[in-house]
């Protein structure tokens, strides 16, 4: 049975890796401008991007992807079901990264900085080539620990249509009745995900903590 | 028209000299530094001692404006800011820190870039040097710092003292014209220190303009040409290093002294 219901399942993998993936990185960039504007030197730009970071955190993942799925018709954007999927875990996923990024940037010390300015760096270099690298390299762990817990919320998008893993497992369960194996299997794919991202992150981590130390 | 008191106080700075006048910072009530002046000619080594608290660190941090002070003016290698408690404009701030090259306790290397890339990048953002052009600046000063086999090596691979000699190959390798030190021998145990006092002796023989501020009471006396003792945010006396420390005028620098050196 399972070397039937494994194939059908397995196809959803590569959406689940798509809208997750997708989600990810343009929340991630997102995420830098948030934290950017967040540390604005014009309160009304500061107090716009804490408001949204605060706000799009607090609602339910369900509840963004139904809002822009079936709410966002209605002001005529029409959206695939994909489309629509990896805005909203993007949205949701924009406000995470930048309390991440904002953890990174407090836990760097004020030296390096400090150094790029007495070189006459400018403040845009110093922040590419100083500050992020550095934000980033202490917020890798966390950064793959968001990665994993959206993979698991895209299982959501299943209920907006989109074909990944939980969609097939919801098929397979309906059309052959081996529910319980049909969500082990589907299970079982989240895992063996979860752990190579987690394996390669953490290869990643301790490869820069050997080279560069723990900042 | 030029008029001078002597030789104090010049009313033009030439390159490679420093004039500090009336300068001091507040927070506010609080006054932390007061009336400071300093004129330094070109090759000449000032170094600052004095007390924890006297507003060493803090002098020497205004210079470049790592702090920002709140009066007085800074003539540095043909850059002049008039001090107003704020950040000056970009172009005057820009040629103050291109003009000074500084010396941190805490090295400030940064640890997510080799020993080469810390040299090579601010060469490449700051003058728009070429890759080839910074790294043979960068090779020539490892040599100079004794470091020439550490160019691929990362900061939290190197000594303390390895780090503080990397980083004053990062500073000069922007060819400032005055060295700002910031108690570069505080963080490291006494021998270690020592690699880096001799980087820095040879860097006074060759005749760079240098402000140390420094508890190395040796240091101060024999490569230094003067002593600038500080205390309470102010001045105490300043003169040449062999008369302040054999025959020091002021009582607060007396006491002090006899601290550093009894013990």
């Amino acid at each position: 049975m399972i070397a039937e219901l494994l194939p059908a399942i397995a196809r959803g993998v590569g959406l689940t890796l798509y809208v997750t993936g997708a989600s990810l990185v343009i929340g991630g960039i997102i995420g830098l401008s948030l934290v950017g504007a967040a540390r604005s030197p014009f309160a009304f730009v500061r107090g716009i991007a804490t408001l949204y970071i605060n706000v799009v955190r607090v609602i339910p993942p369900i509840t963004w992807l139904f809002l822009i799925y079936f709410g966002l018709p209605q002001f005529a954007l029409r959206l695939s079901t994909i489309q629509a999927a990896i805005i909203g875990f993007s949205v949701i996923a924009s406000a995470f990264m930048a309390e991440i990024y904002r953890s990174g940037l407090l836990s760097i010390p004020d030296g390096p900085r400090e150094a790029a300015h007495a070189l006459g760096l400018s403040a845009a270099t110093t922040v590419r080539h100083i500050i992020t690298p550095q934000a980033f390299r202490v917020a890798l762990p966390a950064i793959a620990t968001y990665g994993i817990g959206l993979l698991k919320d895209s299982a959501l998008a299943s209920t907006i249509g989109v074909r990944e893993i939980t969609y097939y497992a919801q098929q397979s369960a309906k059309q052959t009745h081996e529910g319980l194996l049909s969500f082990i299997v589907a299970g079982a794919l989240y895992i063996v995900i979860s752990l190579v991202v987690a394996l390669v992150s953490r290869q990643v981590d301790l490869g820069l903590r050997k080279k560069i130390g723990v900042a | 028209m030029s008029f001078s008191f002597g030789t104090k106080t010049p009313s033009i700075a030439l390159s490679g000299e420093v004039v500090v006048s009336g300068l001091g910072k507040s927070y506010g009530a609080a006054r932390v530094l007061s009336d400071v002046n300093l004129v330094m000619s070109e090759g000449e080594v000032v170094s600052v001692i004095g007390p924890s608290g006297a507003g060493k660190s803090t002098f020497l941090r205004c210079l470049n404006y790592l702090e920002t002070p709140t009066e007085g003016i800074i003539e540095i290698g043909g850059a002049k800011v008039v001090a107003g408690g704020k950040l000056p404009d970009k172009a005057s701030l820009d040629h103050l820190r291109r003009v000074t090259g500084m010396v941190f306790q805490s090295f400030n290397l940064f640890p997510h870039l080799t020993v080469m890339e810390n040299i090579t990048l601010p060469q490449r953002k700051v003058l728009g040097a070429s890759k080839e052009q910074a790294q043979e600046t960068a090779n020539r000063l490892l040599k100079h710092v004794g470091l020439p086999d550490k160019a691929n090596a990362y900061p939290a691979r190197l000594s303390g003292g390895q780090q503080q000699r990397i980083a004053i190959a990062r500073a000069l390798a922007l060819s400032p014209k005055v060295m700002l030190f910031d108690e570069p021998t505080s963080a490291l145990d006494p021998e270690i220190g020592l690699e880096v006092l001799a980087v820095m002796r040879d860097l006074a023989d060759e005749g760079m303009t240098m402000l140390v501020v420094t508890h190395e009471m040796h240091f101060a006396r024999d490569v230094s040409d003067r002593i600038m003792v500080m205390g309470n945010g102010g001045v105490l006396e300043i003169g040449p290093s062999k008369q302040v420390m054999s025959d020091p005028q002021n009582d607060r620098t007396r006491q002090f002294l006899k601290a550093v050196l009894d013990r």
